[in-house]
């Protein structure tokens, strides 16, 4: 029998902890009955892209040009992944849910908080936890990988793991969500209502305000699914990253500030205030940084890699001034294939959106509506074409300096492949949630192991 | 041996909105000894044994250890509470959840084993704790309290849930523990569960303190030398 002892309340190890929390989540039905949906969910996206990937391929095969523009980013990997994040935004809430809420109905977070560890320790290990939790969901889509390669098909490594970290960034805030919502409510159920209503709240704002430009542009470009977007475009973008991580530690902030049951309503409420004014400071500084890589294998973010030397070389500030409205087709053109391109290239450019605010029914009778007007080094050139390939031969002579001569050998040269994709299916559909109905049922029924020495009897003497 | 105040409630008050569930509740707790929180149901014995672990907010007063005053976020470090009718992590195998604990106090396998023969779990360490009966679950409890470090134990009902010889059993254990330098507050709604085995009696009602002392401290205010514990909280509140 133990001794009173203070100082040993105050040291131990982060592992007995870790270990509970992932027990905990595997012994919930949430994580098994996400794995059992994803199979056949993940299975068919997989098997249609597949199918359409092939049907592509076929005809690149007689006209030989159209292989540089299949992608198995586009194709296969971001279809599949898109299955996953249906299921990341809808059911893993649930599976991170649990790992707060059956301890807050149930009272066990009454003893969880006197433990030796700090509220944040608690929050960390849960959120821990539930990362396993996704990487445990990640498996139907490993495996739809492996079978792509196994089809003999193409994963270029620097664009699948620029696709992986969004998804994991994105699986963890939503856990971190789902860790702050469990955090303020009184039951799983409730916390799930706040969950569901940022992921899908999140859905709505990218469909009403996409597109948007000055406040409500801002405010859609913190929408969730937004997020993904850049990643699925095979770009790395040090600013989102640096958001999405600033987001995850300030609902986990959040959920540690609500966590204990013996903060006072008024110290919450207080450092929720700050806690909220310091992630807004935090996500308006990352936001600032323009620093973003285009890690797409056929480099589809950049201009010609000539172009691209060329245009790194241009040191004075580059002025757009674009009398487009932000809604309009030919400006999404515009920013697509020539601003968003020019300002990860240009060490020094400035976009005037003179039109914002105003709708392309209000603005399109004007004389200049359309015009793009490119200014550097005390020049000024016109365009109204949407296309790189006007908007840089203007630059270079704005800039002095003359085109340069396209090199051959950088074409992107595509990855055609005609796959049976209905072999999938069988897996997908049956094998593999089978594994997971067989790895639950073990993991519910297993015996723990019991050391003899816990029943030998010696008297039950203290 | 009893001692000198190891730890102090000062005026420790609570109000649920318009409703004052404790009233400038002030009492001792001594080295060794074990303390009955003694009250009707809704006297407020556990908001007072939450109060006092930290786990909840109150309006007023506070908790000194050894005559220092013991802020509520370092209340864990001395005091340990143990809620009514928990099952706690009642997904996990009785024997992961003891384990746990165990290692989060950086407690050895020896520490377990003492636990375990003591409460009696030998049997049960394999199932599920969500499958443990009530009186099982209670073992499991105060297993769990056991293997806690914390000089002072705060429980909540501790007999609730056990037989007649099941609940001796237990105050000797808890009898023994003491003896050992451990103090236990028990929030105890069963007269002469209490009578049985408590030092002193803290008698609450209404969240008002109404009596503080041993039975024979009592039995004197009320000028009555042979009178029951029940006897005595009747007079008395």
């Amino acid at each position: 029998m133990r001794s009173p002892d203070t100082a040993t309340v105050q040291r131990t190890t982060l592992r007995p902890l870790l270990v509970k929390e992932v027990r905990e989540l595997l012994s919930g039905r949430a994580l098994w009955t996400m794995l059992l949906i994803l199979c056949p969910l993940v299975g068919y996206s997989f098997f249609q892209a597949i199918a359409l990937y092939s049907e592509a391929s076929g005809a690149a095969r007689d006209q030989p040009v159209l292989a540089t523009s299949l992608s198995p980013l586009d194709g296969i990997i971001v279809p599949t992944f898109g299955a996953f994040y249906v299921a990341v935004t809808l059911l893993f809430p649930f599976v991170a849910i649990r790992a707060l809420g059956n301890e807050k109905e149930t009272g066990a977070l009454k003893l969880l908080v006197q433990l030796p560890y700090q509220i944040p320790t608690l929050v960390a290990a849960k959120l821990a936890a539930i990362s396993v939790a996704w990487l445990i969901g990640l498996i139907p889509v490993a495996t739809a990988l492996l079978l792509w390669l196994w089809f003999g098909g193409h994963l270029n490594p620097l664009e699948t793991s620029n696709l992986f970290l969004g998804h994991l960034l994105y699986g963890i805030l939503i856990g971190a969500i789902a860790l702050f919502a469990a955090a303020i409510s009184d039951s799983s159920a409730t916390a799930a209502i706040v969950t569901l209503s940022f992921t899908i709240g999140s859905w709505v704002l990218d469909f009403a305000l996409a597109g948007q430009s000055g406040t409500l542009g801002w405010i859609s470009r913190l929408s969730l699914t937004q997020a993904l977007r850049t990643f699925e475009q095979g770009l790395f973008s040090a600013a989102l990253v640096l958001g999405m991580c600033a987001a995850i530690a300030g609902f986990a902030a959040l959920a540690a500030i609500w966590l204990h049951p013996g903060t006072s309503l008024h110290k919450r409420l207080t450092l929720t205030i700050l806690c909220v004014g310091l992630a807004g400071v935090l996500l308006a500084v990352v936001t600032q940084l323009r620093r973003s890589s285009d890690v797409s294998e056929d480099k589809r973010n950049s201009f010609p890699a000539a172009d691209q030397r060329a245009l790194a070389g241009l040191k004075e500030p580059l002025i757009i001034t674009v009398h487009l409205a932000p809604e309009d087709p030919r400006y999404v053109d515009l920013q697509r294939n020539v601003l968003s391109k020019l300002e990860r290239i240009v060490p020094n450019v400035m976009i005037r959106l003179v039109t914002a605010g105003q709708s392309v029914v209000g603005s399109a009778g004007e004389v200049s509506y359309g015009e793009i007007e490119y200014s550097y080094g005390g020049h000024l050139a016109k365009s109204r074409s949407t296309s790189h390939r006007e908007a840089l031969p203007l630059l270079y002579g704005l800039a002095g300096i003359p085109a340069p001569t396209p090199q051959t050998g950088e074409e992107y040269p595509g990855y055609p492949l005609v796959a049976g994709g209905w072999i999938a299916l069988p897996w997908f559909f049956v094998a593999l949630p089978l594994l997971f109905v067989v790895a639950w049922w073990w993991w519910s029924r297993r015996a723990p192991h019991i050391s003899p020495q816990f029943v030998k009897s010696n008297g039950g003497q203290l | 041996m009893m001692e000198a105040a190891l730890l102090q409630v000062a005026g420790i008050t609570k109000w649920y909105g318009d409703q004052q569930a404790l009233a400038d509740v002030s009492f001792d707790v001594r080295r060794g000894e074990i303390l009955g929180l003694i009250g009707p149901n809704g006297s407020g014995k556990t908001t007072l044994l939450e109060a006092i672990s930290g786990l909840l907010p109150v309006d007023a007063g506070g908790v000194l250890w050894q005559r220092t005053s013991l802020p509520q976020h370092r209340r864990r470090e001395v005091v340990f509470y143990l809620p009514d009718g928990l099952r706690p992590w009642d997904g996990q195998h009785v024997i992961r959840v003891l384990e746990f604990f165990t290692s989060a106090f950086g407690g050895e396998a020896a520490d377990l084993t003492k636990a375990i023969q003591s409460v009696g779990l030998e049997q049960v360490l394999g199932k599920h704790v969500a499958s443990l009966s009530k009186g099982y679950a209670r073992r499991l409890m105060l297993a769990l309290a056991l293997l806690t470090p914390h000089p002072v134990l705060l429980m909540d009902e501790p007999f609730d849930g056990f037989d007649i010889r099941q609940t001796r059993e237990i105050m000797a254990l808890m009898r023994r523990v003491a003896a050992h330098g451990r103090t236990f507050a028990l929030a105890i709604h069963q007269i002469a569960d209490a009578e049985r085995v408590c030092d002193r009696f803290i008698l609450l009602v209404e969240g008002r303190v109404c009596g503080i002392g041993s039975l024979d401290d009592l039995r004197a205010r009320i000028g009555q030398a042979t009178a029951r514990l029940e006897d005595v909280f009747l007079a008395l509140t």
